[in-house]
């Protein structure tokens, strides 16, 4: 299943690479990217999130808090203080130009009863499904890695962890520990 | 390149045809031919992205193995936290992309002919060739030692059979015994990996029982990679006191200049011997000194020291515009010392820098068989080294090319945090992410390497 879903990123990078390249090898910085976070920005790894497809807004303010030190990360903050805003500009572009692409992961019934009840605070901005965010700056979630999504809400549960986002550190301290990986997998198994 | 030239780019690119930059030697029905030498992360992912950045390139990929095993995260292995079959990966991934996947040694390249002759007795000719056949062991380094011993004190740093082979032996050393790690001069492949080796040990040894076992780094150099955050990590967990011999805890670095330099190695007795000390060993893994790979010497191509010096816009050969010179056989930058903040550092023997060398190489050929100037290169690398289970922390480094050298970007490089700005001890959750991220950028750094 993977395998399939990593050949369409593939595919959805390539259909681009002329337009990119051309503009001012805006393609060349974002292959960089794709080490860590798969080709064409298609994680095929379940600890980092996919960035093909997610909302320009949402990409740029989350590179330009960590680059301003506002937003800890356990790495990102290093690398992007070496890009200029107008490269942070750019790879947000090109990654939201990319075609989101749900990964969606099985789950058993019983975790995705317990995840749906879970999310059900997250609806209003996510949609239901973590597929229809209401807002530019708010990421898709649907098909994202569970395992993931499960470290995000980690950091946004931990005093120590410095986020940015008010609501999302407020909702996300209301969830009981079991509530966690239950609404990670709910939205794991959403293909839409 | 001019806004026109660059959408003559795009229309090229879509067309699949342009006037080649080398028409006399391109055959008919490919546009140029490319062959590249070794399949690891390098050569496997300059040869996917030559395919993807244009299809009508012939690529040829020459490896004389049947499929790879990542180095990256084998020290898990050894520790007993992965399975090595997870490391493993074949080449069918690549000849879905198109690329021509040779089984088979390269023996000789006639750089005047542009020819590369392989042990199988085939003859391929080339208009652009990418170079990337990792390191070649020196076994001279150190007197009685030789690559017949490999067998008895393996190195485990070529991935595979010598990766079981050192777990094994881990496995069967008694507690109180001495597990002697013999680190060789720099440049060496995967900087900071003899430290998380000796980590990863440490871990075993600690979760199996047999802590009053030592593990001895004996390290020709004076310091190393993320020194500050393993020091910190093996204070923490496995009773690391100051650095020498004779201390408590499982972990002893001994430094170059106080003895760290094995010189001299008694096979029978298992002992290991500097200008200072003799240590003999239950388990004893020497990492031999290395340098380009063969094939890079014996063409020619290794004349900065024994390494490939590189055209820092292109990842082209010094010594031939043809030939590509990529990974862990080319040094890129000014060779540098860890411990000098200022530094212009070299890009490190990493994957994640083969790779993204990989991919300006590809961009520079395909740009130069469209008759195109090479487009701006980047270089990034990410390198997450584990300490015990859900313990990890990573370096990354930044390069950019101005006024065509190599440029280390301080601003966007660095360790993780060995403490908070407030001075406050480091998050475990900073320690956990890292962990996690670790097998994250491994899946994908192989699908994008050979998927």
């Amino acid at each position: 299943m993977r395998k399939q879903f990593v050949v369409v990123g593939v595919l959805a990078g390539l259909s681009c690479l002329g337009v990119a390249e051309a503009a001012d090898n805006m393609e060349g910085l974002a292959r960089t990217c794709f080490n860590c976070h798969g080709t064409g920005g298609v994680s095929a790894g379940t600890s980092m999130p996919s960035i093909a497809g997610l909302p320009e807004a949402y990409l740029k303010s989350v590179m330009l808090e960590w680059k301003r030190g506002e937003r800890a990360s356990a790495n990102m903050t290093r690398l992007v203080k070496g890009y200029t805003d107008d490269e942070i500009a750019g790879l947000a572009a090109y990654f939201a130009k990319q075609p989101w692409t749900p990964v969606p992961q099985p789950a058993a019934k019983a975790v995705l009863a317990k995840g749906r009840k879970a999310t059900e605070r997250c609806e209003s901005c996510h949609g239901a499904t973590g597929g229809q965010p209401d807002e530019d700056d708010v990421p898709k979630l649907n098909g994202q890695w569970a395992k993931y999504l499960e470290l995000e809400l980690a950091k946004y549960r931990d005093d120590s962890f410095q986020m940015t986002h008010k609501r999302m550190i407020r909702n996300a301290r209301k969830m009981g520990a079991g509530d966690v990986e239950a609404a990670a997998g709910f939205y794991g198994a959403q293909g839409k | 390149m001019s806004q026109i030239n660059r959408r003559e780019f795009i229309r090229v690119l879509a067309a699949g045809g342009a006037a080649s930059a080398f028409p006399a030697v391109a055959r008919a029905a490919a546009k140029a031919r490319v062959v590249v030498i070794g399949g690891g992360y390098g050569g496997a992912t300059a040869a996917k992205y030559l395919k993807l950045l244009d299809p009508a390139i012939e690529v040829t990929l020459i490896e004389p193995n049947k499929s790879y095993t990542s180095c990256p995260l084998s020290n898990e292995v050894i520790a007993g936290y992965r399975d090595i079959k997870t490391l493993q990966v074949g080449y069918d991934g690549l000849r879905k992309h198109g690329v021509e996947v040779v089984q088979d040694l390269v023996t000789g390249i006639d750089r005047a002919a542009r020819t590369v002759t392989t042990q199988g007795g085939r003859k391929l000719g080339y208009d652009a060739m990418v170079m990337s056949p990792g390191v070649e062991f020196h076994f001279e380094g150190i007197e009685g030692y030789s690559e017949a011993l490999v067998d008895r004190f393996p190195h485990a740093w070529k991935a595979g059979p010598q990766t079981l082979l050192l777990k094994k032996q881990l496995e069967a050393m008694p507690d109180g015994g001495k597990f002697v790690i013999v680190v060789p001069p720099g440049p060496f492949r995967c900087p900071p990996g003899p430290y998380e080796r000796a980590s990863l040990v440490a871990s075993y040894l600690k979760h199996h029982g047999k802590t009053k076992s030592k593990i001895i780094i004996m390290d020709a150099n004076d310091s190393h990679s993320k020194k500050g955050l393993f020091q910190q990590a093996w204070k923490k967990l496995y009773g690391f006191e100051k650095e020498g011999l004779g201390t408590h805890g499982m972990i002893e670095w001994v430094k170059g200049a106080e003895g760290g330099k094995v010189v001299k190695l008694d096979a029978k007795t298992k002992t290991v011997s500097s200008d200072f000390v003799d240590i003999k060993a239950d388990v004893l893994n020497i990492i031999p000194p290395h340098k380009a790979g063969k094939i890079a010497v014996a063409s020619d191509l290794a004349k900065a020291d024994g390494w490939c010096k590189v055209v820092p816009m292109t990842m082209a050969s010094a010594e031939d515009e043809a030939i590509y010179t990529i990974g862990d056989s080319c040094v890129a930058g000014e060779m540098a010392l860890y411990g000098n903040p200022d530094a212009n550092f070299d890009m490190p023997k990493s994957a994640h820098i083969a790779m993204t060398q990989a991919k300006v190489a590809a961009a520079a050929i395909v740009a130069k068989v469209n008759g195109l100037p090479a487009p701006q290169p980047y270089y990034a690398n990410t390198c997450y080294s584990i300490v015990d289970e859900g313990y990890g922390f990573s370096v990354a480094h930044l390069y950019r090319v101005e006024n065509g050298t190599f440029k280390y970007i301080k601003e966007g490089s660095g360790i993780s945090p060995v403490k908070m700005p407030d001075n406050s001890e480091v998050p475990a959750l900073y320690r956990k992410l890292e962990a996690e991220y670790a097998d994250g950028w491994l899946r994908n750094v192989m699908a994008d390497a050979f998927g």
